[in-house]
């Protein structure tokens, strides 16, 4: 019967006929698509992605969301690697997510470049006050009085070591100042015949030495860059006296990727990191029976770094509204209250950080260091000074480089990329204070 | 006397039609490469005479109207030309292409010939030597990371039959490799731009050269194929050994193939890029910065913008054209008369074909 249908010469009136026939075929499902989700407005979020464990706990986040706002369809597309470059160039193209992972090194590169929308307007509505936060930590997220993020987690940088390893070379208690960190790393090489401590030659670690000793970067008033100082030598000759003196090794020498991966596979004994070693070190590394402690007072007295990550919206995404309900959804005391509680950061609201211990008491150095963590932010230009500086850390632990010269570069890097006066966290800020 | 009348000249209307024919045909490939290739050039020479951050006010769409573009005329030239990490990119990238591209070439070139003979397992060693060219260049550089680590292959394999390894470890060791062998016999203070390629460079030029032998390989095998026999025989009859044949006889007519494969291999070697992202990001100290990888870091790194970035990647051009054209001197055969220079044939078949993606010389 339908080969009779079809074989039939189809007259031009027929043909005609079946124009709208076709028409209405093929658009009817988009039309029926759209006329059922007709209330829901969609936001697409976007995040860079961690652990199994991470994901699937930040699903059920977003599920509960989902159910708690039917009339907003928020889909979830993680960009699975190199996210700043691919978060910039959606951003250059227009076709960005709505609601994204801003880090505080990047931030102010965004916040200049008029990339990240206001939220100081919702903010007020919903009654959400900055003060909830740690100031040093929204301050991050702050240029000229306005508010472009919330921040939803973070970690300062702390002592992670090996208890038996270091109870065996005779280290009965962990280092507390500069002198004690050298004669521990001493005495884990003569225990082990290879040093122990495991630094990478990256400036996102060195610079808690750097501040310990009372460098800086911007001057107070932040008008000039001042990173070349008789105090930055003294911490990078500390430092990489570490690895010169054969006390400490980095994780390219041991075969590890990173210091924490060097701990578990025990590759060293003593590292200097956050929060985020833990879960891995869960995974990788059972049985490790570990101690945290705060870092070492420096000449200069106590110092850390703070990294943390804000949510924030595109300054032109088509839903400002829905795509602050989710950020302050993700961020309100319920949604980061889930999320802190993998134990991957700390709640960014002051709030929250009670519950947050006593889940997690043996990390308590971690939260008391926010009293004096420094932001880790460097201005406008901060990322492209990372990456350059780095370059020269490198050369300094290859042997390319001697001390005076790093800083020279670090000096003539800083002025060439960082931009003076334009906004972010002031250098002092620090998150609990 | 009467004015000879001119005859009206006629084309061949059979020749006329195989043109037009040949033209449409054409016609497909050569828009994509107009307007993707061609035209992405000279968008980057348009915009790198002007001032352009990735990161704007609204994105940059459209480009052409877009005001957070200002005109600099030369200066985005100017400061390339004065800064240091670009010379050191050149430097890096030049040793790079003065060691991949001979030593590629002479093993391609001593490979086919092996690989030409009548031995058993003919076939399984052409495709063993050519299997690498084919792999993901991701995937290879993944897996050479870990041979190259601490506790890698590379190192294990040094141990074992008692030789030192680097300090630091291969891909984090930013002394040139040339300041390292002259300081063992007690050098120092070697020029910079004698220091040679980095120990991490060097690493990834022996992968490398490993990975693209095999293309270089099946290239002269096909070059071989072509060769007359009864030369060969006359030449043993004179009493000539298989060395003196292949120096005398072998290369000399391989001569434009030999010209191909550098082309390809200066042209692709110049533009190295995947190797680099993956392995060392640029590198310790920066030793492994490349130009292309350079025009990466400064248009979408936070870098100095597009118009920088553009600005590296017209001198690449210029610099590669260049490298060209002095070659094609050396290699092409002056006695015959081409109607289509050697070079568009090879320019062409780099583009539009996939092996000549700049993949054959990656």
């Amino acid at each position: 019967m339908t080969e009779k249908f079809m074989n039939r010469r189809w007259s031009t009136r027929n043909r005609i006929r079946a124009i709208p026939l076709a028409a209405a075929a093929i658009a009817a499902p988009t039309i029926l698509r759209h006329s059922t989700l007709a209330q829901q407005v969609e936001i697409r979020l976007t995040g860079w992605t961690s652990s199994d464990a991470e994901q699937k706990l930040f699903e059920q986040i977003l599920d509960e969301f989902r159910a708690a706002n039917p009339d907003i369809k928020l889909t979830y597309e993680p960009i699975p690697s190199d996210y700043a470059t691919k978060l910039q160039t959606d951003i250059a193209a227009g076709s960005v997510a709505d609601v994204f992972y801003v880090d505080s090194l990047a931030a102010p590169d965004f916040m200049v470049n008029g990339a990240l929308l206001e939220l100081d307007s919702f903010m007020q509505k919903d009654s959400v006050n900055a003060a909830d936060f740690y100031p040093g930590l929204i301050q991050s997220f702050q240029m000229d009085g306005k508010t472009y993020g919330l921040p939803k987690d973070w970690s300062s940088l702390a002592m992670v070591y090996d208890k038996k390893a270091l109870t065996d070379a005779g280290v009965a208690n962990p280092p507390t100042n500069w002198d004690e960190l050298k004669a521990a790393g001493q005495a884990l090489k003569a225990k082990a015949g290879e040093p122990r401590i495991v630094i990478p030659p990256d400036i996102a670690r060195e610079f808690a030495f750097h501040y310990a000793a009372g460098a800086e970067v911007i001057s107070k008033d932040g008008s000039s860059i001042v990173i070349d100082s008789p105090e930055a030598a003294t911490a990078l000759d500390f430092y990489y006296g570490m690895y010169k003196d054969g006390i400490a090794t980095t994780p390219a020498d041991t075969g590890a990727g990173w210091p924490g991966d060097a701990l578990a596979k025990d590759f060293g004994d003593l590292v200097f990191e956050g929060n985020w070693v833990f879960p891995f070190l869960k995974e990788n590394a059972p049985d490790l029976d570990f101690g945290i402690s705060e870092m070492p007072d420096g000449p200069s007295g106590k110092a850390t770094l703070a990294f943390t990550v804000s949510f924030s919206a595109y300054a032109e995404t088509k839903q400002p509204d829905a795509a602050w309900t989710v950020i302050n959804y993700l961020t309100g005391a319920e949604g980061m209250g889930k999320w802190t509680s993998l134990g991957l950061a700390m709640p960014a609201r002051t709030g929250l950080s009670d519950a947050w211990l006593k889940q997690f008491p043996e990390r308590e150095p971690f939260l008391k260091s926010g009293e004096y963590a420094r932001g880790w932010q460097l201005g406008p230009g901060g990322q492209a000074f990372y990456n350059d500086a780095n370059g020269d850390l490198q050369g300094l632990f290859a042997g390319t480089l001697d001390v005076p010269t790093t800083l020279k570069n670090w000096q003539k890097e800083a002025e060439s990329r960082i931009k003076l006066g334009g906004g972010g966290a002031t250098p002092e800020a620090s998150p609990v204070s | 006397m009467a004015v000879a009348a001119t005859p009206v000249r006629r084309r061949n209307p059979i020749v006329v039609e195989d043109e037009r024919a040949g033209w449409v045909f054409l016609a497909p490939a050569m828009s994509i490469f107009l307007v993707f290739i061609f035209g992405s050039i000279l968008f980057a020479f348009y915009l790198s005479f002007h001032n352009y951050a990735l990161l704007q006010k609204g994105g940059i769409w459209p480009v052409f109207t877009d005001p957070g573009k200002t005109w600099v005329g030369f200066d985005n030239y100017r400061a390339i030309f004065k800064s240091g990490d670009f010379w050191q990119a050149f430097r890096n990238t030049t040793w790079y292409a003065l060691g991949v591209v001979p030593a590629q070439t002479i093993t391609g070139l001593v490979l086919a010939v092996l690989a030409n003979r009548a031995i058993r397992g003919r076939t399984f060693f052409r495709t063993a030597f050519y299997f690498p060219s084919i792999s993901s260049s991701v995937v290879i550089s993944i897996i050479f990371l870990w041979m190259y680590s601490a506790r890698g292959f590379v190192n294990y394999a040094l141990k074992a039959f008692g030789f030192p390894t680097p300090r630091p470890v291969w891909l984090a060791n930013p002394k040139g490799v040339v300041d390292v062998l002259l300081g063992q016999v007690g050098i120092h203070n070697v020029p910079t731009w004698l220091e040679g390629p980095s120990v991490a460079m060097l690493s990834i030029m022996m992968l490398n050269v490993w990975t693209t032998t095999g293309t270089i390989m099946v290239i002269f095998l096909a070059g071989l194929q072509g060769l007359p026999g009864d030369v060969y025989e006359a030449a043993a009859m004179d009493g000539a050994n298989r060395f003196r044949q292949f120096k005398d006889i072998t290369v000399p007519l391989l001569k434009p193939i030999i010209g191909f494969v550098i082309t390809i291999g200066l042209i692709g070697t110049f533009q190295v890029f995947d190797q680099i992202y993956v392995m060392s990001e640029g590198g310790p100290q920066k030793t492994t910065t490349t130009i292309a990888y350079m025009v990466y870091v400064e248009g979408f790194r936070q870098g100095r913008g597009l118009g920088y970035a553009s600005a590296i990647a017209i001198i690449l051009l210029v610099v590669i054209m260049t490298l060209y054209l002095i070659q094609r001197r050396f290699t092409t055969e002056r006695d015959t008369d081409r109607k289509v220079p050697g070079g568009i044939r090879a320019w062409l078949t780099l583009h539009l074909t996939r092996g000549g993606q700049g993949q054959t010389a990656r």
